[in-house]
């Protein structure tokens, strides 16, 4: 077969890999932004970064499951290129965001 | 006792590096033979990685303060303030992507091209992100270090 498809469990998390970076270098604005919000995560489960961790664990399993499920169970189709290059753009934009964040911005 | 604990944190670390560029290595030469092992190391890595990281994060929120005090009024406050800062969040990302790596080895290896691609993309990047993290924690470590030498 000339593109063999991936299981739908390697594209579904894969995706939700790719978005919780994104999300996680959005929390890190926020928090440090919003004195709100650094305190609704500290409070949340005792120190703001493990708040910050499980929110992040939590989307990446519940997303990886959910996208996995859709249509009826067939979960979602894309190509390898497709799912990698999401993936690498998802990590390569949140790191930017992170590091970038704290060079310039804080 | 808390070097220890720090200690602990750093091997599990790099043990997860050594993992996943084992993986990288096997998964480029994958056979039926080989593909119980690649998946077997792979949960290896997401282990190690887990490890690494509760660990680590229950010596941050617990001794983390008393070096965090001594980098900030030391040569280095930079240790903290852009490296550590860094570090505790980018090292999210890498549980997340060594976390998936059983998930991607679980995948058609030996049959699929596109299977073994990610595998290959995402073993990679988990190496490097871990050596990244290692590096952090070694400039963090030195902003201790040079905090505590006589003036």
């Amino acid at each position: 077969m000339e593109n063999p498809a991936l299981a739908k469990r390697t594209i579904a998390f894969g995706l939700a890999v790719a978005i919780a970076c994104v999300v996680n270098a959005i929390i890190v604005v926020l928090k440090e932004k919003s004195a709100a919000v650094m305190n609704a995560m500290k409070s949340g489960l005792g120190h703001h970064w493990i708040t910050h961790s499980a929110l992040v664990v939590g989307l990446f399993l519940v997303l990886g499951a959910l996208l996995a499920a859709i249509k009826g169970g067939r979960g979602i189709e894309l190509t390898a290129g497709r799912l990698i290059a999401t993936l690498v753009s998802g990590v390569i934009l949140a790191a930017v965001i992170i590091v970038g964040f704290y060079l310039f911005v804080d | 006792m808390n070097e220890m604990i720090l200690m602990t944190h750093v091997l599990f670390g790099v043990g997860c590096m050594l993992a996943a560029l084992w993986l990288f290595v096997d998964v480029m030469n994958v056979r039926e033979a080989t593909v119980g092992r690649i998946r077997a190391i792979s949960w290896g890595a997401a282990a190690f990685m887990w490890v690494a990281f509760i660990v680590g994060g229950f010596w941050y929120v617990t001794f983390y303060k008393v070096d965090k005090a001594i980098i900030l009024k030391g040569p280095w406050p930079f240790a903290h303030g852009k490296v550590m800062e860094t570090k505790e969040h980018l090292v999210i990302m890498l549980l997340l992507l060594a976390t998936y790596l059983p998930i991607a080895a679980s995948d058609n290896l030996v049959g699929n091209k596109n299977a073994r691609k990610v595998m290959l993309w995402v073993s990679a990047i988990v190496a490097l992100l871990a050596l990244a993290m290692d590096g952090e924690g070694g400039i963090i470590a030195m902003g201790v270090k040079v905090g505590l030498l006589p003036k």
